[in-house]
């Protein structure tokens, strides 16, 4: 016990010290939010958009300039082919489209079911998440401006966006940083204790301290113990600034609890130290550890939903999401902050997410040896 | 507390394929300075490693102060200090954190590790140094400090692997004085260097090729043996022998 603790002060004694170590703990995470929160989440304007009229009556004449009046959508294209509305998403031409099938009107007067179709890029998902929504919005509107007392248009509309009807349901406002906040916590707490572990082993590897501690008795334990701990407890404090500068600054709404947040959030670092570990087993120099957790970071990342949601991920891919532990502690955080949800249902994530963390823990543990290799 | 230091028979070491260390047997007795010699890459710090306990053997036997090297390695770390090929202190702690942090490592208490830290401080003439970062220390005191710090818990052996590499020939000398002051305390010190001259201050030297032992003996022997005048013509020689064979 006594060793831990003097390892541990050691190791908060060499970090304080560590003016760029500092600055990545402390500075980067709070320029990192400020930036992301700010670039990519602010509203969405001029989305370009192709319109496909087969109709061609009064009320999708309507509808078409209810789209052009605003300013969220920028009419680029007016075509009867829907082939090259395919090509000109492929070339970045079009992010959605709105097809007025033919017939349409006819099946309003009718009081049948009408349908109209709109597809977004979902390469950026986050972007054409936001468009479907205002796009529903707008069509919402219309019909009640119309007067018209069937909703089955809205309804209609509805059923061909599922997944956006799921989520404006918990961020009513449309407001993106509410969803991109808190996966900018997530972000931060797999980077920074992942690097932080990482770096701080190969450190001593390379400048010979690591091989001095192994002839001493201290025990392999209480090496890691020292390390892990300190990087716990700055991990922490990490998310208390960045939750504070979510909260007040962003006002993004936290609608859970603090403890489930906390209590879960141990069980994610103890992956995320826990990789950073296993990267120092088999790295000699603090470049390849930072070049190693730099492609776990980027995969990680990439396939945990925070800028590309798992649901417009082709299937094979989404199917490589399960691997990644950061996946599940993504929908977790953000379930905590904006539903508000509670253990029982997060319960499968956080079982997935445990079942990694022990797994990468106690490989790192056993891969990390008391003797040079 | 036996006589024998470190005991070997047919010590290996194998990377792969590769013979680092070939069957060394040695005796080293308590007290006494024994030096290791050899060209780079000859298996000097693979020998060392093995005897503190960082490297598994591949065969052979071994003994450090009597514990096994397989069986007892956790409990022979306790008696032996270590100074490894690079410099091993912390340079962004000041000399005294890092004299507090090994002294509590090797589980002293705080008392004793005040007591040591102002004498050995006082004795390395680095008092006023003492809340100065490790770091902003020159050269020639750093090896001395490095020695100190792993000898502050009495061990019976100390391994030096090129201690004195890098540093200048005064401080080479200061840092040979308290060897010497060392093994007349009854350390046995286990030491390897390049440096010929340095071989002459040895109680007992071997010459190691390729991972064998190719001459153990006194300096002073050995150069009656071939009949040379310095240690460092007996070392070319034997070297241009091992390499016409
Ligand atoms: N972990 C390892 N894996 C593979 N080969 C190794 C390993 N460690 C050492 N060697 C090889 O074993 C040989 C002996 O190395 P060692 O470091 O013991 O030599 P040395 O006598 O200490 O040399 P130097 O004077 O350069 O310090 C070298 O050829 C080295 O390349
Ligand atoms: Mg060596």
């Amino acid at each position: 016990m006594k060793r831990i603790l003097q390892m541990m002060q050691k190791e908060f004694r060499q970090i304080f010290r560590d003016r760029p170590m500092m600055g990545i703990i402390f500075i980067v995470p709070l320029v990192q939010l400020l930036i992301l929160a700010f670039a990519i989440t602010t509203d969405v304007k001029h989305i370009k958009m192709s319109v496909v009229d087969f109709d061609k009556s009064a009320i999708s004449r309507e509808i078409i300039n209810a789209f052009s009046q605003t300013e969220r959508f920028d009419i680029k294209d007016f075509t009867q082919d829907l082939h090259r509305i395919d090509n000109d998403m492929r070339s970045w031409k079009t992010q959605i489209a709105l097809v007025i099938p033919a017939g349409f009107s006819k099946d309003m007067q009718r009081g049948a079911k009408p349908q109209i179709h709109i597809s977004a890029d979902g390469v950026d998902g986050n972007t054409a998440g936001i468009a479907l929504g205002y796009a529903q919005a707008i069509l919402v509107k219309y019909g009640l401006e119309n007067n018209s007392p069937d909703v089955s248009l809205t309804r209609r509309i509805s059923l061909h966006i599922v997944n956006m009807v799921e989520r404006m349901w918990y961020n009513l406002e449309l407001d993106s940083q509410q969803f991109m906040v808190p996966g900018i916590v997530v972000v931060l707490l797999t980077i920074i204790p992942m690097m932080l572990s990482a770096m701080s082993l190969v450190k001593e590897k390379e400048i010979g301290t690591l091989e001095q501690l192994m002839v001493t008795p201290l025990r392999k334990h209480q090496l890691l113990l020292g390390k892990i701990i300190p990087f716990l407890i700055l991990s922490y404090l990490e998310l208390a600034i960045v939750m504070t500068v979510a909260i007040l600054l962003f006002n993004i709404a936290m609608n859970g609890s603090y403890l489930l947040l906390a209590s879960l959030s141990f069980l994610y670092l103890i992956t995320t130290i826990g990789l950073g570990i296993f990267i120092s087993t088999f790295t000699h120099t603090q470049q390849q550890a930072m070049f190693v957790a730099w492609f776990f970071m980027v995969f990680m990342i990439i396939m945990s939903g925070f800028f590309i949601p798992i649901d417009n991920m082709p299937g094979s891919l989404q199917a490589f999401t399960y691997l990644n532990p950061m996946r599940f502690f993504m929908a977790i955080i953000r379930d905590i902050f904006q539903k508000g949800s509670g253990l029982s249902y997060l319960s499968r994530d956080s079982a997935m997410m445990t079942f990694y963390g022990i797994i990468i823990i106690t490989l790192a543990v056993f891969k990390f040896r008391k003797r040079v290799s | 507390m036996s006589e024998i230091a470190v005991q070997t028979s047919g010590l290996t070491k194998k990377f792969g394929d590769f013979v680092a260390v070939d069957q060394v047997s040695i005796d080293v007795k308590r007290g006494e300075i024994f030096g290791f010699l050899g060209a780079n890459g000859a298996g000097k710090t693979t020998m060392i490693r093995m005897l503190c306990g960082l490297l598994k053997p591949t065969s052979g036997e071994g003994k450090v102060t009597g514990l096994d090297l397989y069986a007892e390695s956790e409990r022979i770390k306790q008696k032996i200090g270590y100074m490894s090929q690079k410099f091993s202190l912390y340079n962004d702690l000041t000399l005294s954190e890092n004299i507090d942090f090994y002294g509590g490592i090797y589980g002293l208490n705080p008392t004793d590790i005040e007591f040591k830290k102002n004498q050995l401080l006082a004795d390395l003439q680095l008092t006023p140094w003492r809340d100065k970062l490790t770091g902003t220390l020159p050269p020639g005191f750093k090896q001395g400090l490095a020695l100190g710090t792993a000898m502050l818990h009495d061990p019976s052996i100390v391994f030096l692997d090129e201690p004195t590499s890098g540093v200048d020939p005064s401080s080479r000398r200061a840092f040979w004085d308290v060897i010497y002051q060392t093994a007349s305390r009854g350390i046995t010190v286990f030491v390897t260097t390049h440096f010929m001259d340095e071989a002459e201050y040895c109680h007992r030297i071997s010459i190691m090729s390729t991972g064998k032992i190719i001459a153990l003996d006194r300096p002073d022997n050995l150069r009656e043996k071939y009949k040379l005048p310095t240690i460092q013509s007996v070392f070319v020689h034997l070297m241009r022998q091992a390499s016409t064979h």
